[in-house]
């Protein structure tokens, strides 16, 4: 798996173009990412942090973030 | 003519979805039954005051939300997760494809997810582990999210830094074995001064909380995240591959091997 990819005289494919707005695309993710296993109250008011709190907690448990 | 940008994001969202999926069953089927006896803890506590006692305990008399909005809320939060994932991974699957290792797409969508997995998941889940509710003390909530996040980041730090190295030892002849073995020791080297100078989480597992409880916790929760990664790698791959083959440009550019792992 490993000797293939490392000729790097001869890349076999060809690269994707990534288009500017895909890196705020990216961003815009790692944020949602954010705000639905981290946000608790950084952003949002008291009230609207614990809703989404306790509404994301059994997932926030699983995915290993710390929750509380 | 290459692949567009558009239809490789257009499988990540998909892939991301089907992965939140696979991980919201992974969690409704595996982790529910543990966060369950873990609630049983807390509920204990309650009747105990132990809130009085200082242990953790969730919210106040009243719950916010009921326990059944908790779980279709979590499996809702899992797809939420899955889709995101997915765009980033199809973003950065687009930048690398030409560097990424493995034969045709799907083999390389299967490593990067393998490195995903490995680099965002499975070593902050090594540093502080998943915790059921009853064992987080809130008040240090702050600092373990702190440390969860800079293992994270070190675990992406790496997985840049290794194929750099191994670029960079590509440069001087050298045996591919011998690379090979040297991009493992880096790995493991980094992987080891992480584990060994990133402090542990500062929290005691309460001693009411059973160590199977824990243990069955933890491992719920990698295998979820395992299915979210390994979904997300499979289908992603599977969904370009066809499309590769419809297409059939690239398959053919490839190296030639077909995709035996």
């Amino acid at each position: 798996m490993t000797t293939v990819a490392s000729a790097p005289a001869a890349p076999s494919v060809s690269a994707v173009r990534v288009p500017v707005w895909a890196w705020a695309l990216l961003a815009f993710a790692v944020f949602a990412l954010y705000f639905v296993s981290q946000e608790n109250g950084a952003l949002l008011s008291a009230p609207a942090a614990q809703m989404l709190h306790e509404l994301t907690h059994d997932a926030r448990h699983a995915l290993g973030v710390p929750c509380h | 003519m290459g692949l567009s940008f558009g239809s490789v994001l257009r499988r990540g969202v998909l892939a991301g979805m089907l992965a939140g999926l696979a991980a919201a069953v992974v969690i409704w089927l595996v982790v529910e039954p543990v966060i369950r006896r873990a609630l049983v803890i807390e509920d204990r506590r309650g009747m105990h005051g132990g809130q009085a006692a200082g242990l953790p305990m969730h919210g106040g008399e009243e719950p916010l939300v009921s326990r059944a909005a908790q779980v279709v809320g979590g499996a809702v939060t899992a797809v939420i997760v899955g889709v995101a994932v997915g765009v980033v991974f199809a973003v950065v699957f687009a930048r690398l494809r030409d560097r990424l290792p493995g034969s045709g797409d799907f083999g390389r969508a299967l490593v990067l997810a393998a490195i995903g997995f490995a680099a965002v998941s499975l070593l902050p889940a090594l540093k502080i582990p998943a915790n059921p509710p009853a064992v987080g003390d809130p008040s240090t909530v702050g600092r373990r999210t702190m440390l969860y996040a800079v293992t994270l980041l070190l675990g992406v730090a790496i997985a840049v830094v290794v194929p750099a190295l191994d670029r960079r030892l590509a440069g001087r002849v050298m045996a591919p074995s011998t690379r090979w073995a040297l991009d493992v020791v880096a790995v493991v080297l980094l992987v080891g001064l992480v584990m060994a100078f990133v402090p542990g989480t500062p929290d005691q597992v309460p001693a009411d909380v059973p160590a199977d409880l824990v243990w069955d916790f933890r491992l719920a929760s990698l295998a979820q995240l395992a299915a979210l990664w390994l979904t997300l790698g499979l289908t992603f791959g599977l969904l370009l591959e066809r499309a590769g083959a419809a297409r059939n440009d690239d398959v053919r550019a490839d190296t030639g091997a077909p995709v035996s792992a």
